[in-house]
């Protein structure tokens, strides 16, 4: 089925102050000293100026779609994808970058022992590709609900991303696997975007692997399907 | 104000130019190289330190001072060097192989030199015999791994388990962190600790020094 290469313009992806400040450990309501104001606005204008982002998106069938996530088998027994992706309306993989220049620049900055310039250029990268996954999850239909799912989230095994990679061919947007399923750019994400009533998008995070994550995002997305 | 005290309280205002100029005349005015470094520079990263850890400053605030600091140090450490001064203790850093992230090993990095630690950075994708190496060479008596991926957490264990091969358990320790890792992972792969953040890892190797 058709690839779509998406471009994103910098604006709508440049995060918000205050998701980057958090990040940091700046909590919202924490006045801000103005010299970490000062590096923030800063650090964006290098951040605006050092980024090449761009995604790709690939309609895929339900049949297709179950085959990529068996993988190589090493799922966990039970994940919460696995239930959700059937009853979807439509599937569509999903990738995208921010591409090399940014992570060259943060690893130059640290060298140079620009600690703090690195470390909230950094920050800001890596909201920025949070905020991406969320503007591809906007492309949705009125009526239902997309949602972002990656590999090696909720037992979804990391190593999912081969059988991704195969199908949806980042390559062509710049990203590749390493044998360790990193992804190269290091500012990355790939998964599939779940289309499909919001109800599908529900559940209790009671799994096994809920035990040891210390992301808590699944609780985070629930509460905003339903309010 | 004495010199010292001005460098300290430069470090702790975050200006890299002015501990750099206070240093070198800290250095022609022939002050001791260890007191600039226990009193000005240390001191200096000791008080930042405190602050993080009331909520007074922010992440971003340490990290400037780091780099004030570290423009002082560049002046002294060859100093360091030629006198013999030792510092607290050597610790080998790196992320492990098959990994690339590398900002949680960096902001450790920095907290250990800011406590007086001296640090060898490998970087990233560390193969475990470059560690092993590396600390032998240098003498050095802990390694510290990070890695983000479960896929890369057993080159911890290996990294662990040719320590034990060639007989040097306990005599070079092991501090592993980063978001794969946990308490009771870093127990069952026999690490000496585990590690959930730069100031408790600096926290931690003052307690064992
Ligand atoms: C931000 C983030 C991203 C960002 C950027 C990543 C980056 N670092 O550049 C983006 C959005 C791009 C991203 C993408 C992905 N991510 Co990600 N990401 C995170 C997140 C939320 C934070 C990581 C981070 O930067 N933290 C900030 C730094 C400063 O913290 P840190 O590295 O942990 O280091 C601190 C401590 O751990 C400790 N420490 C670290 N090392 C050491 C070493 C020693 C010796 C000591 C003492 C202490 C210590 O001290 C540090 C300083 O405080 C983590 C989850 C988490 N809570 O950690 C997931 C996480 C790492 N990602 C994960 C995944 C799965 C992915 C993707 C594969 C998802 C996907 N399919 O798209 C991709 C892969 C990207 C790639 N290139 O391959 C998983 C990995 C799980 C696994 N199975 O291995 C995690 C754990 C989330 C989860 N599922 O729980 N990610």
């Amino acid at each position: 089925m058709k690839k779509i290469t998406l471009h994103f313009s910098i604006k709508e992806i440049t995060p918000d102050r205050e998701v980057v400040f958090e990040s940091q450990g700046i909590n919202e309501g924490r006045n801000v000293p103005e010299k970490i104001s000062d590096l923030y606005d800063y650090s964006l204008s290098v951040f605006q100026k050092d980024i090449e982002p761009k995604a790709i998106r690939q309609e895929i069938t339900i049949p297709e779609f179950s085959e990529i996530f068996q993988g190589n088998g090493d799922n966990d027994e039970n994940t919460p994808v696995q239930h959700i992706f059937s009853l979807a309306d439509s599937l569509e993989l999903f990738a995208f970058t921010l591409g090399q220049n940014i992570s060259d620049t943060i690893s130059g900055l640290f060298s140079s022992k620009d600690f703090a310039l690195a470390y909230m250029l950094d920050s800001i990268a890596s909201a920025s590709t949070d905020k991406a996954a969320s503007i591809a999850e906007q492309y949705s239909k009125e009526s239902a609900k997309t949602l972002l799912y990656s590999p090696g989230y909720c037992g979804w095994h990391i190593n999912g991303q081969k059988q991704l990679f195969k199908k949806l061919k980042p390559e062509r947007i710049g990203i590749s696997l390493s044998d360790q399923f990193l992804m190269i750019p290091l500012k990355s994400i790939s998964g599939v975007l779940i289309t499909g009533k919001k109800e599908i998008h529900t559940f209790d995070n009671d799994f096994t692997f809920c035990a040891q994550c210390k992301t808590f995002s699944c609780i985070a997305r629930q509460e905003h399907l339903l309010y | 104000m004495d010199i010292l005290q001005q460098i300290s309280e430069q470090i702790d205002l975050g200006d890299d130019e002015k501990v750099y100029e206070l240093t070198a005349t800290a250095i022609e005015q022939k002050i001791p190289v260890k007191r600039i470094l226990e009193e000005g520079l240390l001191d200096g990263m000791n008080i930042v330190g405190k602050k993080f850890k009331e909520h007074d400053i922010f992440l971003p605030e340490v990290l400037m001072a780091a780099k004030a600091m570290n423009a002082g140090m560049e002046l002294i450490k060859p100093l360091l060097l030629s006198g013999n001064i030792p510092m607290k203790a050597k610790v080998v850093l790196g992320t492990v192989r098959g990994d690339l992230h590398d900002i949680g090993k960096n902001l450790v990095g920095v907290m250990l030199k800011g406590a007086g630690f001296e640090v060898i950075d490998l970087g990233n994708d560390v193969s475990p015999e470059k560690f092993i190496e590396t600390a032998k060479r240098e003498g050095a008596q802990f390694i510290g791994m990070s890695t983000l991926l479960t896929t890369t957490m057993p080159v911890m264990k290996e990294v662990i388990e040719l320590l034990r091969i060639e007989n040097l358990e306990g005599k070079i320790k092991t501090l592993v962190g980063g978001a794969a890792v946990s308490k009771s992972y870093a127990e069952e792969i026999g690490a000496t600790a585990y590690c959930y953040d730069g100031s408790n890892a600096v926290e931690y190797l003052n307690s064992v020094i």
